[in-house]
């Protein structure tokens, strides 16, 4: 090669060519370049021995260890469970009461539930279990189907208008629409609704037409909603005399909610969720309205 | 004498034109008016889509710049004496589209981070929402500012280190004019949806093709200018410039195969799916880092920087190893975007033991940087440019170690989906690409533009702060939030159920956003304030033949191979 | 070394072949593997189609760009599994041109989110996000309950995806408008059609709440409701690697 000059700075010669001004200089490459090199390759190396790594045409080598990830997911899956089962056997064994009259384990209930239920249901319930326009509120203690444990817990395995082979069915009949009413009947109709002392805003309506709004609910709406108006639990109709609303309490979204009716959608959770964690949910979401009460 | 000169009138273009020979200036018109029909033919093919928008934007562009030629169609012929110089009129344009594009893509880079701090920053716009604006801003700052900032450089160095002027005075137009068509259409694209989702691959497939022709070209210029060499040794940036050219035409090809709709769609669907596709996408993706980031400015840190320190680079045998290394090593890496995911574990195997070995050559190169600048460290002090190209050295040796840590299963496992990944990305991005750039242009200005310096030194130091503070602030909230947001995801209570939601991971990030796009803003306002200072010395008055470090063009025709 | 270099180094043509053959080897050895080792796509016999409204969706998914926000995939680690459903396998992308794995999470995964909402849900938290959930930071995308749908061009759609390698029928290709009519429009003339083509299991619903309109909304609303159903691969598999109880 071209001998160059000698560098006085680093006492290395150069190369002895230069690009428009720019020399190198013939510097060794450091020990510790080769030395990394070395010890980062012996790393791949035995990694390769113990892993899977290379491919072979239609295979590929599986590695001394015999790793594969997805067994290995499934295997920290299991001993997780498996040591879960410490307490969710217990959970799984004992009856709601009993469940309910253990702190220390209301106590991890309320911890397992917490996250799970942001996860999985405050999308539509809210992160505290208030609910929002169209979806009920968990912690007021209006339940549609009613507030027993069990009845939760069937909720989330079924779900309510969901896909669920034996999902609960309900339905707001859209009587407005559908044309079962006229719309002066929708209005008498709505002003008994109001009267009964829920909604948000007072009725302005004359009080023969909330006399006439009593016929027409008597004739169509006590089938589902009960006489007293207070809701019927065995068929998911809501109490239409206390203040909570699931569509709102003012006159127009009554009115909407009988002009265009409603069928709330709760999905099933028997497939994403088991059915402890169904249990631990239907505890959490009681305890919600436990704590409000 | 002004020929040539990007500085008086109309910024010059009409000078600019007026060199080029008759037969260029038909020739481009030629062109010109050939991709105009292309224009036309994509606007009526497309009437209902698009890809007809597309199509007008491309006759709109094409028919502007025939004015532009015509402008000086009957100028006299340039002097034969130009031969005997570098050709710099494309290099010139590139560096100030090089500043305009990273004016845009930072700001909607701090537009997207914004968004994520105060998300009804959209004003229900479709055009204005996240997933559009995100890709737009990578793109803008990748190839906008990046790939201009590459074109513009690689033909400044390769004249220099070749010692012969670039082989036509058209193909370097056709490829700086031809790329930022392709970026213009790839972001205004995104605005209206126009996207095949890959990433960073994401403009659609007439650009992809229009990409291809274009990088041929530039290949051609490239090898054909290497022919024309003076000089019996091929510098080590044109090796980094020539593997950029050259794989990411590879990367580009394969990852971009895909079929349209129709040719009035600008929908396509990729030939490989699922876990192949995952797969090429990813090759594509990190080799995009590794050959257009990384190699593409190692090749301009290794003229600029021992050129402005002038010093010898550190290592010859050094750069050998680390050059090979690089290109060898990474295109092995790219799996270990793919970890614990549905893809073969032995490809994830082998994309993490090679992202290891990898950081070898990386600090190599990072290492024979720095090393470079023994004996010149007084200049770093006292030179805000010289500072910029040794940061970028640094931040780079920072951003390889943090990869290739990252590339570790277990650590991936935490950091993958979070915001660790853009946190070491920016790391790359700000602290290595565009410092890297802006200390290269720094330099180049007062060369291309025969002035002995720059319009203000303390606004090269202002500009060096504000990108410092700017990125040192971006990556520190981007490792905070990444760190929490991955522990949050896989913290459990001791009773063995997960202790967080995704939701309240989410809300944890919301101060980290706010940092981010503050130290974003500052890094932004760098940009703007080096715009500034680069507008003022290009209008500041030439010196009469200043004696230029970047000048031995006497000797250009006349010097034999040595 | 560096004397061998010396040499390289001063013929351009023979450096360009250095560099691509240099830089081939990797790609080839991590890509061309996945087609031939048998086991990388697991097989399944239930693999269902994406319908021509679910497509529709997938692409409009894609032109949002949703996946910046969102992954798709399911990692092989517990906290994933516990908190996502199971992990995603290959075969459930088998018939994603391009796939949309994703490489970000700054909403949560969605590989799994068919069903686990109901339609109602994902139109309203489309329509506006923090009308349902108050913290978040996902846009709003109202548009696509405003703008129709593009159903003219479905066949040709799905012409492409067969070209790519996706087993659409002729029957299919020719019907594809309908059938994305169909599909959002329950009681209407078309709804018998895409269930026949696309078997029992189709979800046929107004997914934007209103049968008698055709949106952007009812095809997005669709993928979403089917991702994670194409295959029950991935939970039968789930189900048997569930200890005995
Ligand atoms: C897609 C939205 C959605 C999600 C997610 C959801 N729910 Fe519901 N849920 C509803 C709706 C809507 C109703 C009321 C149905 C109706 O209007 O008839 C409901 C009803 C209920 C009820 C019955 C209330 C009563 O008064 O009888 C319970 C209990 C309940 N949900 C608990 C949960 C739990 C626990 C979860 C999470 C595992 C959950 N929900 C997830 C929408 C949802
Ligand atoms: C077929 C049974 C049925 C009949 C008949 C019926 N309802 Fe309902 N109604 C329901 C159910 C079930 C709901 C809850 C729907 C839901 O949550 O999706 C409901 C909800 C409502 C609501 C909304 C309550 C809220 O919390 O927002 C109002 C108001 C209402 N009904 C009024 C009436 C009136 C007035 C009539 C008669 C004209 C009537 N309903 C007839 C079943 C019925
Ligand atoms: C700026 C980022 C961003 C973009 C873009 C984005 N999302 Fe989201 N997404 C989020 C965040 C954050 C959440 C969690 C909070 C929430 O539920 O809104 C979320 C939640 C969701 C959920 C509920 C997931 C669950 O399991 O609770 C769905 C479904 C969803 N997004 C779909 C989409 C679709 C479809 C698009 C594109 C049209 C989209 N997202 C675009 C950030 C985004
Ligand atoms: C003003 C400075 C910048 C700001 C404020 C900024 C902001 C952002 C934001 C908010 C994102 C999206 C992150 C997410 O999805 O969570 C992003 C992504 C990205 N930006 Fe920037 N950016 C800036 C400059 C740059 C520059 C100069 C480059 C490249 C040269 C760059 C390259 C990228 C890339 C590659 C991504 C995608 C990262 C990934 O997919 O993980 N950015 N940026
Ligand atoms: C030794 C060198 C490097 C290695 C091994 C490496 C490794 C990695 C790893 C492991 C990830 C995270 C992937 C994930 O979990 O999603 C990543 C992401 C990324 N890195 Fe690097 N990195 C290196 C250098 C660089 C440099 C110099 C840049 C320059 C800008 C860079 C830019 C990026 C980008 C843009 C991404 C984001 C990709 C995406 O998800 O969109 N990397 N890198
Ligand atoms: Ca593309
Ligand atoms: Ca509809
Ligand atoms: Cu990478």
């Amino acid at each position: 090669m071209e001998v160059g000059e000698r560098d006085p700075v680093t006492g290395q010669l150069t190369t002895g060519h230069e690009w428009n001004g720019i020399k190198e200089l013939y510097t060794p490459v450091p020990r510790v370049v080769i030395l990394f090199l070395v010890l980062t390759t012996l790393f791949a190396v035995g990694y390769w021995i113990l892993m899977p790594a290379w491919p072979l045409g239609r295979t590929y080598t599986k590695g001394l260890l015999g790793v594969d990830q997805k067994t290995t997911v499934e295997r920290q899956v299991e001993e997780a469970t498996a040591e879960r089962a410490l307490w969710t056997k217990r959970i799984d064994e004992m009856d709601f009461p009993a469940i309910r009259a253990d702190p220390a384990l209301m106590e991890t209930v309320r911890e397992a539930g917490a996250t799970l239920f942001k996860d999985n249901c405050a999308a539509c319930h809210g992160a505290r279990g208030t609910g929002g326009k169209g979806f009920p509120d968990l912690t007021a203690a209006a339940w549609l189907w009613g507030g027993n444990p069990e009845t939760i817990v069937e909720t989330l395995r079924v779900g309510i208008n969901s896909a669920h082979d034996e999902t609960r069915v309900s339905q707001m009949l859209a009587f407005g629409r559908d044309g079962i009413l006229s719309l002066a009947q929708i209005n008498d109709v709505r002003a008994y609704v109001q009267s009964l002392g829920g909604s948000t805003e007072p009725t302005v309506a004359s009080p023969e037409a909330v006399s006439r709004g009593k016929e027409v609910f008597v004739a169509n709406c006590v089938a589902c909603h009960g006489e007293d108006a207070k809701g019927k639990q065995d068929v998911g109709a809501p109490d239409l005399t206390d203040a909570n609303w699931i569509y709102g309490g003012d006159s127009q979204s009554i009115h909407t909610s009988i002009y265009s009716g409603h069928q709330g959608q709760m999905p099933s959770w028997e497939q994403r969720l088991s059915t402890t964690q169904r249990k631990i949910l239907a505890l959490y979401v009681l305890s919600l309205s436990e704590k409000r009460s | 004498m002004r020929v040539g000169v990007l500085c008086s009138t109309k910024w010059g273009t009409l000078d600019m034109v007026a060199q080029l020979t008759t037969g260029e200036r038909q020739l481009a018109i030629v062109v010109l008016s050939l991709v105009a029909l292309l224009g036309l033919a994509m606007a009526a093919a497309g009437r209902a889509d698009p890809i007809g928008v597309h199509g007008f934007i491309v006759l709109a562009i094409c028919c502007g710049l025939i004015f532009v030629v015509l402008g000086a169609y009957y100028a006299p012929e340039p002097s034969p004496e130009r031969l005997e110089h570098y050709y710099d009129d494309p290099s010139k344009v590139g560096i100030v589209l090089t500043m305009a594009w990273a004016v845009v893509g930072m700001f909607l880079g701090v537009w997207v981070a914004s968004l994520l701090a105060w998300p009804d920053l959209t004003f229900d716009a479709a055009w204005a929402s996240f997933g559009r604006l995100r890709p737009a801003h990578t793109s803008a700052v990748i190839f906008g500012f990046g790939g201009n900032a590459l074109i513009a450089t690689s033909f400044h160095v390769l004249q220099r280190t070749s010692r012969a002027r670039l082989p036509d005075q058209f193909s370097p137009w056709f490829v700086l004019i031809g790329y930022n068509l392709f970026c213009v259409v790839a972001a205004t694209g995104y605005f209206m949806g126009v996207t095949q989702s890959k990433e960073y691959a994401e403009p659609e497939w007439y650009a992809d093709i229009w990409l291809v022709v274009v990088w041929v070209t530039y290949f051609a210029i490239y090898i054909r200018t290497l022919a024309r060499r003076k000089e019996p040794h091929i510098y080590v940036a044109n090796w980094y410039y020539m593997a950029f050219i050259l794989v990411v035409a590879i990367l580009h090809i394969v990852n971009n195969l895909a079929v349209p709709v129709s040719f009035g769609h600008a929908k396509s669907y990729s030939v490989f799916s699922g876990v192949q596709d995952a797969m090429v996408q990813w090759w594509y993706g990190h080799n995009a880092v590794a050959f257009f980031l990384t190699a593409g400015f190692l090749g301009m840190m290794y003229y600029y920087l021992p050129k402005r320190a002038g010093r010898p680079i550190y290592s010859y045998r050094l750069s050998i190893i680390s050059f090979w290394g690089i290109t060898f090593m990474y295109m092995w890496a790219g799996s270990h975007h793919l970890l614990y995911t549905a893809l073969p574990q032995w490809v994830q195997t082998l994309g993490m033991t090679f992202s290891l070995i990898l950081l070898v050559p990386s600090w190599a190169s990072a290492g024979n940087a720095l090393a470079t600048l023994n004996g010149a460290w007084h200049k770093v002090r006292d030179d805000a440019t010289l500072r910029f190209m040794m940061a970028a050295a640094v931040f780079y040796g920072l951003t390889t170690f943090e990869g290739s840590f990252l590339a570790i299963r277990p650590v991936n496992s935490l950091s993958h989906y979070t915001d660790w990944t853009v946190g070491h990305v920016h790391a790359g991005a700000l602290g290595w690409v565009a410092l890297i750039t802006f200390g290269s242009i720094y330099c180049i200005v007062p060369w291309l533009w025969k002035r002995e310096r720059m319009y203000s030194a303390r606004l090269v130091e202002v500009h060096f702060w504000l990108a410092i503070i700017g990125t040192v602030i971006y990556v520190f909230a981007m490792w905070n939030s990444g760190i929490i947001q991955g522990l949050m995801w896989r913290t459990y209570n001791e009773n063995g159920t997960l202790t967080y939601s995704f939701v309240e991971s989410m809300v944890a990030m919301h101060p980290y956003y706010i940092a981010r796009a503050f130290g974003g803003l500052l890094f932004l306002m760098g940009a703007i304030v080096g715009s500034y200072n680069i507008w003022m010395t290009i209008r500041g008055e030439a010196e009469v033949a200043p004696e230029s470090a970047d000048l031995p063009e006497p000797r250009l025709a006349s010097a034999p191979g040595e | 070394m560096a004397e061998f270099h010396r040499k390289i180094e001063r013929n351009a043509m023979g450096f360009v072949l250095a560099i691509v053959v240099v830089a081939s080897i990797g790609g080839f050895v991590e890509i061309a593997p996945l087609f031939t080792i048998d086991d990388t796509v697991e097989n399944v016999q239930d693999m269902r189609l994406y319908t021509p409204l679910e497509q529709a969706g997938r692409d409009i998914y894609t032109r949002e760009g949703c996946y910046a926000c969102h992954s798709q995939m399911i990692r092989t680690l517990r906290d994933e599994v516990e908190r996502y459903g199971p992990y995603s396998l290959a075969v459930e992308s088998k018939y994603d041109h391009p796939m949309l794995w994703g490489s970000k999470r700054t909403g949560p995964d969605l590989a799994r989110i068919g069903g686990k909402y109901s339609d109602a849900w994902q139109v309203a938290h489309l329509i506006n996000p923090r009308d349902v959930v108050p913290e978040s930071v996902m846009p709003k995308y109202g548009w696509l309950q405003r703008n129709a749908l593009r159903i003219d061009d479905l066949g040709e759609h799905l012409a492409a995806l067969r070209d790519v390698g996706v087993p659409y029928t002729d029957d299919m290709i020719a019907n594809a408008t309908q059938d994305a009519l169909g599909q959002a429009a329950p009681d209407g003339d078309f709804a018998a059609g895409v269930v026949k083509r696309y078997g029992q299991a189709t979800q046929v619903r107004a997914f934007d709440g209103d049968p008698g309109t055709i949106t952007e909304m009812d095809a997005l609303v669709a993928y979403l409701q089917i991702m994670g159903h194409l295959t029950d691969a991935a939970y039968k598999q789930a189900a048997a690697a569930e200890p005995a109880k």
